[in-house]
């Protein structure tokens, strides 16, 4: 028996209906507004440099003590956790009554060039929640990062502890040395110090091109097959817009901190290891002793699941959770299994551990 | 401004231009169900889709963007799979034979892969140097163009000897050119680590036809087996990925990867190099003069900053300048009188003891 069971008919009816969804496209196209994205209100609570911090405005006013932060990565623009209004990780958690400020990093240009980790951690991040606090009398406020932005809050809570009332990471790399980690892999032979001296800021476009290159067919080949799909269907070719705007929307990396970024996590693995510092500041998994909620996507290439899991065996608390989420690294924010799964598992763990 | 004649006429040649591609078409249709078999398999699927392209222009620049990808990507899947099926009917029977049951299709789809109009011998029989050259064109393009220059510039180095490179230079250009030498021998150094590079690329895309054949035989029963072309492109994509992690997850790709980017960066630093010279023979400021201020810069501002986060000692200052005043104000004439005797006494009673230890 043979494995394809084709006649020359089926391809027929398959090429001519391929044809039909790329000319029923053609129309489409014409058809498709400017893709937008954010949809909810925000208002501007503090600016530094290119950060600016924003406060989202839900229909009805905060229920929750506690305000949350989200630390998004620097590699991405945040405006993923808010993408289109049924693909919004913000809207869900302000209908449930969450407090959620959002840092924008901006788009850095050669003058941010020498911002280091210890600029955005101790600096910006540290700036940002003390605004925070004090806004709302508080000392300490519940905080979200979302994968480098992960990486970066645990840092900063393991500094400042005493600053975060209750901790979340989601889809954060913690061990960068497994197995089956392909960034983390290529990132072991290059000589970083050359690459950051000779590029200064490392580009966008390079960063992308490397994101593409862990799946080569599939993200620049199949991806578009797979659009003919639904290329007869305005709304989903206007969400397809979307994230590939999204997608190469993306900011350049500033190089100090970029250096430092592959040199001790990548490379050198440190925030497992021991010996990270950031600035003055010994970096003590140890000493993360609040409360953690771990998010991870179970067929997530960028971190995958390996990377995320050792949290539990680092850090010190004694309230560790752990929430495996059936999906990829961008499908936990937008797609419509993340948006009935992630942001109620978030409101319900950090409404028993805010009272 | 138009005239109602020229409104006229502008009317009139769209008309025309619309009627002249329907009576295209209905030839086309007339002519298509007249030919024979052998003529119609030679032709290529994807070119009705090119043309058809071609009366699309949509209003924004992103759509049009989209389209081109698109289209890029549908000739290609057209192209593969008309020609895997045109190889497929090639092959000689037995079709059935149950020893070879998925060599034919993945032979059909390997010989597939060579799309016309591929200049690249790497390209033949390599769909992932495919995949990974079309994705660079996109995120690289000014890198590209650079080391397309570069190409340009270089080509007669690659003649001399490589040890012709290592002859030190003399006189009053030596600095320029033991710099040019310098980029030669950066050019040669990349153009050997991105052999090496292709050479695994190659590696993957034959290992991903093994694995292919492994994931055809399993579908070899009813129920599994494949019903569209569209199912085999995906489970090719699938093998194809496989065989792609395997080789980049490897310790050699790992040390070429590495290799290669270095070997980039050493040819950038080196053309950046001569940007700078020739900026600053010009009188144009330079990179490096730049990234000097910034730096300065940035560490001013973070010394700022520390400063400005320095506890407030203004109160404490003022508190110490009240108690400076307070103990001032004590240190009054009276005062003064009886802490002089105060003092006396305690020197007189000093010295006794002294001298007492030196009688002793």
């Amino acid at each position: 028996m043979e494995a394809l069971n084709i006649s020359p008919q089926k391809v027929v009816d398959e090429a001519l209906r391929f044809q039909q969804k790329i000319a029923a496209g053609m129309q489409v196209l014409h058809q498709v507004d400017d893709v937008t994205y954010g949809c909810t209100e925000k208002e501007v609570i503090y600016r530094e440099d290119k950060l600016v911090l924003y406060r989202f405005k839900g229909e009805n006013k905060p229920t929750a003590k506690i305000p949350l932060l989200i630390v998004y990565a620097l590699v991405n623009r945040p405006y993923m956790v808010d993408l289109q209004e049924d693909r919004s990780i913000v809207k869900q958690l302000l209908s449930k009554g969450e407090d959620v400020y959002l840092i924008d990093w901006g788009y850095p240009d050669q003058s941010d060039r020498y911002l280091t980790l210890d600029d955005y951690i101790n600096g910006y991040i540290r700036r940002c929640v003390d605004v925070i606090c004090k806004r709302h009398n508080l000392p300490s406020i519940n905080l979200l990062g979302i994968c480098q932005g992960g990486a970066f809050s645990l840092c900063f809570s393991s500094i400042y502890p005493e600053k975060v009332k209750n901790l979340i990471a989601m889809v954060t790399p913690v061990d960068f040395h497994t197995a089956d980690n392909m960034l983390s892999h290529w990132t072991r032979g290059m000589d970083v110090d050359l690459f950051v001296d000779t590029l200064g800021n490392v580009p966008a476009d390079l960063m992308n091109l490397c994101y593409l290159t862990l799946k080569p067919i599939r993200l620049n080949q199949q991806k578009y097959i797979g659009l003919i799909d639904i290329l007869d269907n305005k709304t989903e070719v206007e969400n397809f817009l979307r994230m590939e705007k999204w997608i190469f929307d993306s900011p350049d990396q500033v190089g100090e901190a970029f250096r430092q970024f592959i040199k001790d996590f990548y490379q050198a693995n440190k925030l497992v290891k021991g010996g990270l510092k950031i600035g003055e500041k010994e970096v003590d998994l140890k000493k993360i002793t609040m409360p953690v909620l771990n998010i991870f996507a179970e067929q997530d290439h960028l971190v995958p699941p390996s990377a995320s899991r050792p949290l539990q065996c680092v850090i010190g608390t004694k309230d560790y959770t752990q929430l495996a989420f059936k999906g990829g690294h961008i499908g936990i924010y937008v797609s419509s299994r993340a948006q009935r799964e992630v942001p109620p598992a978030i409101h319900d763990w950090l409404e028993q551990r805010s009272k | 401004m138009a005239t109602e004649d020229s409104v006229d006429f502008i009317k009139g040649w769209q008309s025309a231009q619309q009627q002249y591609w329907k009576n295209w078409w209905d030839m086309a249709q007339q002519t298509a169900s007249t030919m024979q078999d052998g003529d119609l398999s030679s032709l290529p699927w994807h070119e009705g889709l090119e043309l058809w392209s071609r009366f699309f222009r949509a209003p924004r620049p992103v759509q049009n963007d989209l389209m081109e990808k698109l289209m890029l990507n549908a000739k290609q899947y057209m192209t593969i799979m008309q020609s895997t099926l045109n190889r497929r009917v090639d092959q000689p029977p037995p079709f059935f034979d149950a020893a070879k049951i998925a060599n034919p299709w993945v032979d059909a789809l390997k010989n597939a892969f060579n799309i016309p109009g591929m200049d690249r011998s790497f390209l033949i029989n390599n769909p992932m140097a495919t995949a990974l050259h079309e994705a660079m064109e996109q995120g690289t393009k000014s890198l590209q163009q650079m080391m397309t220059g570069m190409e340009q510039l270089a080509a007669p180095f690659q003649h001399e000897a490589k040890s012709l490179l290592s002859i030190p230079a003399f006189g009053y250009l030596r600095e320029h050119q033991e710099h040019y030498q310098k980029m030669a021998q950066a050019w040669m150094d990349y153009q050997e680590a991105l052999g090496r590079y292709n050479a695994l690329i190659l590696k993957s895309s034959q290992r991903s036809f093994d694995i292919l054949e492994n994931k055809l035989a399993e579908r070899a029963e009813p129920g599994r087996q494949l019903d569209s072309m569209r199912a085999l492109y995906d489970l090719w994509v699938d093998a194809a990925e496989e065989a792609y992690a395997e080789i980049a997850l490897s310790d050699e790709f790992r040390e070429v990867y590495g290799a290669v980017v270095n070997a980039q960066m050493g040819v950038r630093s080196q053309i950046q190099q001569e940007v700078e010279r020739i900026s600053v023979n010009f009188g144009v400021p330079t990179r490096t003069e730049l990234n000097s201020v910034h730096q300065r810069l940035h560490e001013i501002r973070r010394e700022i900053r520390r400063q400005q986060e320095l506890p407030d000692l203004s109160q404490e200052i003022t508190n110490l300048r009240a108690e400076v005043a307070a103990l001032k104000k004590q240190a009054t004439p009276e005062n003064k009188e009886s802490k002089k005797s105060v003092a006396e006494k305690v020197i007189k009673k000093a010295s006794v003891k002294t001298s007492k230890s030196f009688k002793n």
